[in-house]
């Protein structure tokens, strides 16, 4: 199998120690289970600006999930090595 | 209210529009190697434009429209779409740089490229192409739902009595420039407006969630007013906990399986920009919080509630915009949510069209070359985007979102040959298109019983079943993916994986 075969994806594994994997599946997995688990964030107060934390809690959670994932893809981006952008 | 002014600044921003859609092709001949460097060296300016690329046709007619007039009409349960663009660019991290990983070097234009080398079998590769095809077609009628709004607004405050045919011109004339740009210039056209697009959506809503709510008395007015809608208006009500968590993760998983959203995927230049960009994207799903909010906002505002109880709820962001805006803003804003659907359905109508080049008319003619390929995709690209336009005269649905759900629950359907067939040899391709047979039948017999055969709809109004508590309202797209999972994993193992032919064969 030669090398460019293994960058075309077909066969590829990310680099990187067992400990840096678990930190990224973390960061990708959690901020989607809070999304997912309907119950923890449906409830009325305490509200902000007036609106009700249903409706706040999920808007700014959208924000840390987005810094959740973006340490996540720098990580994954160190992995990976190599030079292209 | 001057409605001629409102007028003036649309067309002269179409005006400005159109010229962009056409001079970027010129832009690109005149000054190659340049904008080589800005979309494609890969600097901050590129990871940036990588982001708009994916972002921007994602966020359309559906964010506009769509999920603020089903906020207004049930509540609580449609603001799903937050969670749901929340997850979905998760998943976008997990898969996605695989899929371009798999995809580079190969050249591949398409999901479905992929499921044909990696299932060695071109009948199910046509088999979920055309799925693709189908499942554009309702989210391209919904950006269509989404222009005619803004149209119907805009046209019914300026004439009462010929509205409906001068919107539907209105509509056609666009269609035929949209058609007529997106032949000459391509993705280019479409990401180059695309950015004007979301420049003119983001100066919207910022000014629209910052001057209503302080103009009306602060959110908790609104709420008030809004009294008690069906889902929950403050909190979700009980009964609808499992369709909301089975609408967020569903949509989350069908996203990346459409094929425009592939066809943003594949025109960035590295998995690490994609993987940054995709990270980043979740911000974008902000604008569309806070529209879903206009939902509730517009309660507060009674001259706008005029205006939806006349044109319909699908007006509810426009109307909301016209009430509480000077002329200028009102026809800016408009401009924006005009195109807003417009950029999108050129996106979408060019993967359509690649999926029946590439997909369909290429595997059955293997030796047309290159510039038959392009000419061809040009031609269907045009004919997809009439296809839509004939599809929502014909069509009625009560609510614009639940054809965008319809799209849904059939593109869920080769979630298991391009999600799961990118991870592992295991899945055998018959069992792979009995499951896909079987998720059809069942997704569409549910569609088909909960609007038609039980309830006695006049038009498509949901796509939630209704089952017996415990799991009272469910989307449908879940049942049916479950369906199709069981036939696809069951058959595989007993019929054991395909052989892959791609590896070893096209060793170039």
């Amino acid at each position: 199998m030669s090398s460019e075969e293994s960058d075309t994806g077909w066969n590829y594994s990310a680099k990187g120690t067992t400990g840096q994997k678990v930190i990224v599946a973390i960061l990708l997995i959690f901020p989607m289970l809070i999304f997912g688990i309907t119950p923890l964030y449906n409830k009325d107060k305490p509200t902000l600006l007036g609106l009700p934390f249903f409706y706040w809690f999920e808007t700014i959670w959208l924000v840390v999930s987005a810094v959740f994932y973006v340490i996540a893809a720098l990580m994954l981006n160190r992995m990976e090595g190599g030079d292209s952008q | 209210m001057n409605n001629y002014i409102i007028l003036s600044v649309f067309v002269a921003l179409f005006l400005v529009f159109v010229a962009l859609g056409f001079g970027s092709s010129r832009f690109r001949r005149g000054d190659m190697s340049d904008l080589g460097e800005w979309a494609l060296a890969g600097r901050k300016l590129g990871g940036y434009l990588a982001w708009f690329l994916v972002g921007a046709d994602l966020y359309t007619a559906y964010t506009f429209i769509a999920i603020p007039e089903l906020v207004y009409e049930k509540g609580a349960v449609y603001f799903y779409a937050v969670p749901y663009v929340g997850m979905t660019f998760g998943i976008a991290m997990i898969t996605m740089p695989r899929l371009w990983r798999m995809a580079k070097g190969k050249n591949y234009v398409t999901a479905i490229d992929m499921v044909q080398d990696k299932f060695n079998s071109k009948t199910l590769a046509i088999l979920l192409a055309f799925t693709g095809i189908v499942a554009e077609l309702p989210y391209i009628a919904l950006q269509i739902y989404g222009m005619q709004a803004v149209l119907t607004v805009m046209i019914g405050h300026l004439t009462t009595t010929d509205a409906n045919i001068v919107t539907e011109i209105a509509l056609i004339v666009s269609f035929i420039v949209l058609a007529a740009f997106t032949f000459t210039s391509g993705l280019r056209g479409a990401t180059i407006t695309a950015v004007m697009k979301d420049a003119i959506i983001f100066a919207s809503v910022i000014v629209i969630i910052v001057v209503v709510p302080m103009r009306i008395g602060g959110f908790a007015v609104a709420f008030t007013d809004a009294k008690t809608l069906a889902t929950g208006t403050s909190t979700l009500a009980g009964l609808f906990l499992n369709g909301f968590i089975s609408l967020t993760i569903m949509s989350a998983l069908a996203l990346y399986l459409y094929p425009h959203a592939i066809n943003g995927v594949f025109s960035t230049n590295s998995t690490k920009r994609l993987r940054l960009s995709t990270a980043l994207l979740p911000i974008y799903g902000v604008g569309l919080a806070l529209l879903a909010l206009f939902g509730i906002l517009i309660y507060a505002v009674p001259s706008a509630l005029g205006d939806v109880a006349k044109y319909g709820a699908v007006t509810v962001v426009p109307s909301l915009i016209y009430a509480e805006f000077p002329d200028w803003f009102v026809g800016f804003a408009f401009l924006g949510i005009f195109i807003g659907g417009l950029v999108p359905a050129s996106i979408m109508a060019i993967s359509q069209a690649n999926l029946l080049t590439r997909n369909v008319v290429k595997v059955a003619r293997p030796n047309i070359d290159s510039k038959t390929e392009a000419r061809l995709s040009k031609w269907f690209s045009v004919m997809f985007k009439f296809i839509a336009l004939a599809f929502i005269f014909a069509i009625s649905a009560t609510y614009s979102l639940e054809l965008q759900l319809v799209g849904g629950i059939i593109i869920l359907q080769t979630l298991p040959a391009i999600f799961i067939g990118m991870y592992t040899k295991r899945l055998n391709k018959y069992a792979v298109g009995v499951g896909w047979a079987a998720g059809m039948i069942t997704g569409v017999y549910m569609i088909l019983d909960a609007n038609f055969f039980i309830a006695h709809l006049p038009s498509l109004q949901t796509t939630f079943f209704k089952f017996a508590t415990p799991f009272s309202f469910i989307y449908i797209g879940l049942i049916a993916l479950l369906v199709n999972l069981l036939f696809a994993i069951v058959g595989s193992l007993v019929m054991g994986g395909t052989k892959e032919a791609s590896v070893k064969t096209t060793k170039a």
